[in-house]
């Protein structure tokens, strides 16, 4: 992976000097940042189809959060705080795994039950970084709520590919099984389909995928590319195979466009506000659309 | 049992014996002893939340009942299931073949539906009469059309036994009619049913037996022996008696 990587940067960087790719592109973190970007905005697309058909979008919030308490925790047990890979992951994934088991075992409504998590998260989150930020600058942490492309190393970008490879597999394995489990879960399992299993193995796509974004869009906005490009896609397409592509597309460009932009006008703002701002505009734009296809049937023809 | 001219039935009996169920501290269903005879078509009636649903749910193995149901098994014999209704975003984008597609095969729908699975899908929706609605997005559909559509997805692949759950509810009178030529089919064919039923005439009509739940069997036999109007009036006016016994 690592040589895949090191043999395409110098052509991207002598491209960008002979002025054939923007300029910017010739220092490392851009190139960084922009491989990042292509990989995780198809992915979340993708997922981000599942997280509407599910209606789970505050689920991913949840994690989001905890991914905060997971830095913090990472930086007390002395885990490097620009990475905290070990305790960001374990912690997510129990507090995932957590709150699903839970929905199972009380029945309670996902909306109270999120809620719950969520403020817990929060309230530990909040306690423990008080200790943390004796410890480093407490600007570290922005990097982690807002994301920071210029941060982005090899390690991340390692995480990312793994990661993303795993929920492509997975996926594209079971996403039918997965819709039609939130369907009719009587009607999934009398097809064979294991449908609390597939709810467990889904968290934990949605879990692990947040974590890996974490550091190019941030964990507060890791949501938003979950949701916006899917509701976006939404806007425009009659069938699963529109859903599912303009989804992928829309969050693709939103990445790539919020990290280019700011770079080449040279405005400072977070790369996850960025991306998120791009992707918002999307969504207005297909819902114009969309109420434009309503109000002049003739349209949706185009 | 059968004489040799008879073809044997494809569809399974199945023996329900002293099935109780108990959720949250709630009894759902008590004794419930009866047996479905195979190739039948077995009605059950009785009021709202007297149990049926679950009951076809314990049949399914999907709740945690007490008792015995034994499915007469035979190799490769196949479940259909028409439920009573999907739960889902109606803004979805997501078409009947979409639906059908995902029934099917296990590549996601949104690449593409295999050659194979194209004419079975659209064999199953000719049945019913959806076979040109199939592009129509499932937020579209009518109730009735609906519930075609989910009684298209239990015809693959060809049940030997079907559990419908109420598919009479809220259709239209077209699609009542496409239902019951169906259901007629796979009388013909032998295939064991169980239809929870609210309309009585159809029961009369076409069942060849007829359970009526309420917690316990209230009664069982055929459309002729039970449904008197004296054992009708008495099994739905004993929801209020029951209803006031289970209140604390």
């Amino acid at each position: 992976m690592v040589s895949i990587y090191n043999s395409i940067m110098p052509v991207v960087q002598r491209l960008a000097e002979s002025g054939w790719l923007p300029e910017s592109l010739k220092y490392a973190f851009v190139f960084n940042s922009l491989v990042a970007a292509l990989i995780l905005g198809p992915v979340l697309g993708g997922i981000g189809t599942l997280v509407v058909t599910k209606r789970l979008a505050f689920f991913s919030q949840a994690i989001g959060n905890a991914a905060l308490t997971g830095v913090a925790i990472g930086i007390i047990l002395g885990e490097s705080y620009t990475s905290p890979y070990v305790s960001l992951f374990s912690f997510c994934i129990i507090f995932g795994m957590a709150m699903i088991f839970t929905r199972n075992r009380t029945k309670m409504t996902t909306d109270t039950l999120i809620a719950i998590f969520l403020c817990i998260s929060l309230a530990v989150g909040a306690c423990i970084l008080l200790y943390v930020t004796a410890k480093v600058n407490v600007h570290v942490l922005d990097n982690v709520l807002f994301g920071s492309i210029l941060t982005v190393n090899e390690l991340d970008l390692n995480v990312l590919f793994v990661i993303s490879f795993i929920c492509i597999l997975c996926g594209l394995g079971f996403y039918n099984r997965m819709v039609l489990s939130s369907f009719n879960p009587n009607l999934a399992r009398v097809r064979g389909i294991k449908v609390i299993f597939l709810d467990y193995l889904f968290i934990l796509m949605v879990t692990i995928i947040t974590v890996a974004s974490v550091k190019i869009i941030g964990a507060i906005l890791v949501e938003a590319l979950l949701v916006i490009p899917a509701a976006s896609a939404r806007n425009l397409s009659r069938s699963m195979r529109g859903f599912f592509f303009y989804s992928a597309a829309f969050s693709t460009l939103s990445c790539v466009i919020g990290i280019v932009i700011p770079m080449e006008l040279e405005i400072p703002v977070p790369s996850g506000g960025a991306i998120i701002l791009v992707a918002a505009f999307f969504f207005a734009a297909t819902t114009a659309i969309r109420q434009l296809r309503r109000a002049y049937p003739a349209l949706g023809k185009i | 049992m059968l004489t040799k001219n008879e073809d044997p039935p494809r569809g399974p009996s199945i023996c329900f014996e002293m099935v109780g169920l108990c959720l949250s501290n709630i009894t759902i269903l008590q004794d419930v002893s009866f047996t479905v005879k195979a190739g039948d078509m077995h009605c059950l009636i009785g009021p709202n939340g007297g149990g049926k649903t679950s009951l076809i749910l314990s049949l399914l193995g999907q709740m945690p009942h007490t008792g015995r149901i034994a499915i007469n098994w035979t190799d490769g014999t196949t479940i259909g299931y028409v439920p009573q209704v999907l739960d889902f975003d109606r803004t979805l984008p997501v078409t009947v073949n979409n639906f059908m597609t995902m029934i099917c095969q296990n590549m996601p729908a949104f690449i593409r539906t295999k050659k194979r699975y194209k004419d079975i899908i659209n064999n199953a929706l000719r049945l019913v009469s959806m076979d040109t609605k199939a592009e129509r997005r499932l937020g579209e559909l009518s109730g009735g059309e609906m519930q075609r559509v989910l009684f298209a997805q239990a015809l693959i692949p060809f049940p030997d036994l079907l559990i419908l759950d109420e598919p009479g509810a809220g259709i239209d009178r077209i699609g009542a009619r496409v239902i019951e030529e169906i259901i007629l089919v796979l009388k013909k064919q032998k295939v064991t049913m169980v239809w929870i039923n609210h309309d009585l005439k159809q029961v009369r009509q076409m069942a060849d037996a007829v359970t009526c739940i309420h917690k316990q069997v209230l009664f069982s036999g055929t459309p002729e022996e039970v449904l008197t109007t004296e054992k009708v009036f008495q099994a739905f006016s004993a929801t209020t008696t029951n209803v006031r016994r289970d209140s604390p």
